[in-house]
């Protein structure tokens, strides 16, 4: 199961750090 | 590799189809997105200024926060509602959270079932819940990202039609952003309705999404 659980683990980070990118940009863009 | 591309077929496959659309999105979006600037009276911006700017990450984020919702509210409302005839609904009379001996915690732990099944309070609480709450904060991140994103986007095509910038919560409180949001909401809902009914008299053979070709219209939470 270790190549579930990294892929688990990657999926939640690309969200977050695509998410966080997102963020970040439009407060840049103010 | 074999067995690993076997093993994992159905995420790399979504994995792969996500990231072409995904790139697909991106292009199609900086053409359009220059069209309006040039109609605009604008100079046309490069591929990294469209990447980095709000564009892309408004149109991207008011999708992903209502496929989010979809999950998060389908995987919340089938604890408490059913649907007869639905291999997408428990059967009829097992609403609510079920007995601690039906979901194998506490004392009826098994000895292959996670060790947060075995605990109790808080850590068993949060591991019940993890995946409606996981899609739930990823639903409100998305939100939220839209939400900023979708200021900094619009705010950008005021100054461009020589109109005044508007404040977040006037943004929030504005018809774009409630269009954005609510035009992916209902077709979110209407697939979810479209799956729980539909899936009472139609079958896909070998999907687990559906019930076995043969089973009765009546059979509710049989899964092929």
């Amino acid at each position: 199961m270790r190549t579930q659980l990294a892929l688990f683990v990657a999926l939640l980070t690309f969200v977050g750090v695509a998410l966080t990118y997102v963020v970040v940009l439009g407060l840049l863009h103010r | 590799m074999r067995r690993l591309l076997r093993d994992n077929g159905l995420v790399l496959f979504f994995a792969t189809i996500f990231l072409l659309a995904l790139l697909g999105q991106a292009v199609a979006g900086f053409h359009a997105f220059n069209d309006d600037q040039v109609a605009g009276g604008a100079a046309p911006v490069s591929w990294t200024t469209y990447l980095t700017s709000s564009d892309l990450g408004t149109d991207v984020a008011e999708n992903w926060q209502s496929e989010y919702l979809q999950f998060a509210l389908y995987i919340l409302a089938t604890v408490h509602l059913v649907q007869r005839g639905s291999p997408e609904s428990k059967p009829v009379g097992e609403e609510g959270i079920e007995s601690e001996q039906d979901q194998r915690i506490g004392a009826h732990a098994g000895h292959d079932s996670p060790a947060a099944a075995r605990a109790s309070g808080p850590r068993l609480w949060w591991y019940s819940n993890s995946l409606g709450l996981t899609m739930g904060v990823i639903f409100f991140g998305s939100w939220t990202a839209q939400a900023v994103a979708g200021h900094a986007a619009y705010n950008a095509q005021q100054l461009l039609d020589f109109q005044d910038p508007l404040g977040f919560g006037e943004y929030l409180a504005g018809p774009d952003f409630w269009d954005r949001t609510l035009q992916n909401w209902q077709s979110e809902f209407l697939a979810i309705l479209s799956m729980a009914l539909l899936s009472i008299y139609l079958r896909q053979r070998g999907s687990p999404e559906s019930k076995p070709v043969g089973a009765s219209h009546s059979a509710t939470g049989v899964e092929g």
